[in-house]
């Protein structure tokens, strides 16, 4: 989705959204089956390239991206490092008990989630969700009820950010932002979210009637404000997501990392 | 146009039904006004007559005879509760592809309707959270043209919006109502009654109790329709102010003395004040245009937000945002977002519960301020239950203890009625005589001459003007 953020819009923007869905939603389950170490690095490799060169946001930026996502690495990976099974040892220290096997399954699972972060960070960072909305609507026959209500619920979240801020301000006025104990923090969380859903429903409500005064039934057919269509860009998508992994199979093979094949 | 015959509505699990047998017919070409007290069905009956009730909103209903009209088009109330796109244009499509319009079509009538409202942008495709509040409305208005419809109906368009934004407004819908019908329903009539030509007037049980041209009506009705706190251009000339008002209290104390104050949203500067100070006793009001920084300047005050530069409480320099809290009360715009708490008088109880006094004295002074804000009716309540007068009383109430001094304000007359207004000014300047200071934000001329003892002007984010309107009380030893 939009963040605001500047970037430039290259051919991965141009792309269709529903086909960039329907292209990344598979790898997810592919990359979930694939056990060899070495495919998933030259795959994270290459997609990072991919993301890097054709996003169009600023290096800067890019790396920012990822810095949530390098601690998740570490995190995932760590803990499957240290206190994994396996039978050549490495290390042991009380609890910590490192071997080669649980080392490789470490590195392999922290690879895992990078990939997941790349496709999902490539997908949100270069598709409108308006156009996803139409694109859905005309690609995959969403129907319109379902697309519209989505985008003014994207709507709502800005407002509902600016009413936080105010509701946090107020509660500090008044004393009430802080709370000491379990039942206290509960009692906080209810001071936050009731006026911030009470007024988001109300919200909700009122669009969803003038939504409706705005002659928005179904009794017509509708006609689109943007025409989204299938284009070269998706084959192109198509093609570079193909040649990735294929490379990715055929470099392990030829020039493995790691001695190891499965990490199971 | 429309014809009505005996309409009863009632809403599920109110106690009394909201129409018993209502009628009325509504000709083709006529600018009709919709007027009575808050609460009587105005808004209810606009919406039967636009047929969003019961198609959109389900109420049980029944009418000997219901003609309404097919093509409508209706402006709500909230600006930001009538769009569901992001940007101008994809609002203005989103009508567009309802009605089946061609692609091909699109862009040149979007252009055209937004000239008609006179809504120039840089370009069509701007977000719509960048526009003020008379904007888009706006922009509700020429959405609601691209329909075409027979009849418009405008449901408190500018109940929301400032003096500007109010009158841009009705410009605009002047200019495009031609020939249509028109039925509004509205409180601020002070620009409308050159272009209605016919009120329909209601009493607080939901019956009308007269029908008839603009100055008829007015003419007749007058004391009821300012006892109803209905806003008209007459209302501050009838009302008689307490004769304290801008009479000095006492010789005033220095209370917040503030050196080169400077206040940040995101690390922009948006506002900044060389040096201010806050005598005991004074009513300041806070004027200039909408987006120059009055709200930033109440928040740096409170430090709300990022600030920079020295303050000092009577003297002493601040180093403890809690003496801030101490002495200063904070209202917001909006009394939703300030309460703690699931009853009316708990919501009272909560600030002196927190200073740790006896249950007893906390019982009698929550039985005073009930008593004080005519709450204790509804004391058992949900703060959200109450009306919007309530809440801005309690709003008021439960901010505010023994122990604060200066009193600050964020427009707390927005979208109030005319009787609340006055109401609320009353207890603020009975709360100025016991020695407390009031600092308001009002785009109110009339708050500022009858009340204020002292005005200051924002512009783009710095002080231009600070002005005694009332003679000033000696103050001992200047400034500090």
């Amino acid at each position: 989705m939009r963040w605001g953020i500047e970037h430039k819009e290259t051919w991965l923007h141009q792309t269709n959204p529903t086909a960039k869905l329907l292209l990344f939603l598979p790898m997810f389950v592919v990359i979930v089956f694939v056990h060899n170490p070495n495919v998933l690095i030259n795959w994270t490799i290459g997609f990072i390239a991919l993301f890097m060169l054709f996003s169009g946001y600023r290096m800067k930026h890019v790396l920012l991206f990822f810095v949530p996502f390098l601690f998740i690495f570490i995190s995932t990976s760590s803990s499957m490092i240290l206190f994994g099974k396996g039978e050549t040892t490495w290390f042991r220290w009380g609890l910590i008990h490192i071997t080669e096997e649980s080392f490789y399954r470490g590195v392999h699972l922290g690879f895992r989630t990078l990939l997941f972060a790349i496709f999902g960070l490539m997908f949100a960072l270069t598709t409108k969700p308006v156009l996803l909305f139409y694109s859905l609507m005309q690609q995959a026959k969403l129907k319109p009820k379902y697309a519209y209500s989505f985008l003014a619920a994207i709507r709502l979240l800005p407002i509902m950010l600016e009413e936080f801020q105010t509701v946090h301000q107020a509660l500090k006025v008044r004393r009430a932002a802080k709370a000491n104990g379990f039942r206290g923090k509960l009692e906080l969380v209810k001071r936050y979210a009731i006026p911030l859903l009470s007024q988001s429903i109300r919200r909700a409500q009122r669009i969803a009637v003038a939504m409706e005064a705005k002659a928005f039934t179904n009794e017509r057919p509708r006609t689109f404000y943007y025409e989204v269509t299938l284009g070269k860009y998706d084959v192109y998508l198509l093609v570079v997501i193909c040649t990735i992994v294929a490379l990715g199979y055929y470099v392990a093979d030829m020039f493995p990392y790691v001695a190891i094949k499965d990490v199971r | 146009m429309i014809h009505i015959e005996q309409l009863r509505l009632k809403f599920p699990g109110a106690e009394k039904r909201l129409f018993t047998d209502v009628s009325l017919s509504i000709k083709k070409g006529e600018k009709v006004l919709l007027l009575g007290p808050s609460g009587c069905g105005k808004s209810t009956l606009l919406q039967v007559m636009a047929g969003i009730i019961p198609r959109s909103i389900d109420v049980p209903m029944k009418a000997k005879a219901l003609h309404i009209p097919k093509q409508v088009g209706y402006v709500f109330q909230d600006p930001d509760a009538q769009f569901c796109m992001p940007y101008v244009d994809e609002e203005m499509a989103f009508v567009l592809e309802n009605l089946g319009v061609p692609r091909a079509e699109m862009k040149e009538k979007i252009e055209r309707v937004l000239q008609r409202v006179r809504l120039r942008l840089p370009h069509v495709h701007v977000p719509i959270q960048t526009l003020s509040g008379g904007m888009k409305q706006r922009l509700a208005i020429a959405s609601v043209l691209a329909l075409d419809p027979d009849v418009l109906f405008l449901d408190e368009p500018t109940a929301l919006l400032d003096e500007e934004g109010t009158k841009a407004v009705w410009e605009t819908l002047k200019e495009v109502a031609d020939d249509r019908t028109v039925v509004i329903v509205e409180h601020k009539i002070d620009h409308i009654l050159d272009f209605v030509e016919r009120i329909i007037l209601f009493n607080e049980h939901g019956e009308i109790i007269a029908d008839g041209s603009t100055n008829e009506i007015f003419s007749t009705y007058r004391s009821f329709i300012t006892e109803q706190g209905i806003w008209h251009p007459d209302v501050w000339k009838a009302y008689e102010k307490p004769k304290t008002a801008q009479q000095p209290y006492e010789e005033g104390d220095v209370l917040l003395h503030v050196q080169s104050l400077r206040g940040f949203r995101q690390k922009e500067e948006k506002i900044a004040v060389d040096e201010l100070t806050i005598y005991a006793g004074e009513w300041i009001a806070i004027t200039g245009e909408n987006g120059a920084g009055k709200s930033t300047l109440l928040q740096s005050f409170m430090k709300l937000i990022r600030t920079e530069g020295d303050m000092y409480w009577r003297g002493e320099l601040v180093k403890n945002d809690g003496v801030l809290y101490d002495n200063i009360a904070f209202v917001f715009q909006n009394p939703e977002f300030q309460f703690v708490t699931n009853r009316v008088d708990d919501e009272l109880a909560y600030c002196l519960r927190l200073e740790k006094r006896s249950e007893y004295e906390i019982e009698e002074e929550v039985e005073r301020l009930l008593r004080r804000f005519h709450l204790s009716a509804q004391r058992h309540l949900h703060p959200y239950q109450l009306s919007m007068g309530q809440k801005r009383r309690l709003s008021v109430a439960a901010s505010v203890t023994e122990r604060h001094r200066i009193l600050l304000l964020d427009e707390p007359t927005f979208g109030q009625d005319a009787k609340n207004t006055f109401a609320l000014l009353e207890w603020l300047e009975a709360y100025r005589q016991q020695g407390k200071t009031i600092v308001m934000v009002t785009h109110d001329e009339h708050i500022v001459s009858e009340f204020a003892t002292r005005r200051w002007g924002i512009e783009n984010g710095k002080l231009v003007a600070d002005e005694i309107i009332a003679p000033r009380m000696l103050v001992r030893g200047g400034m500090r």
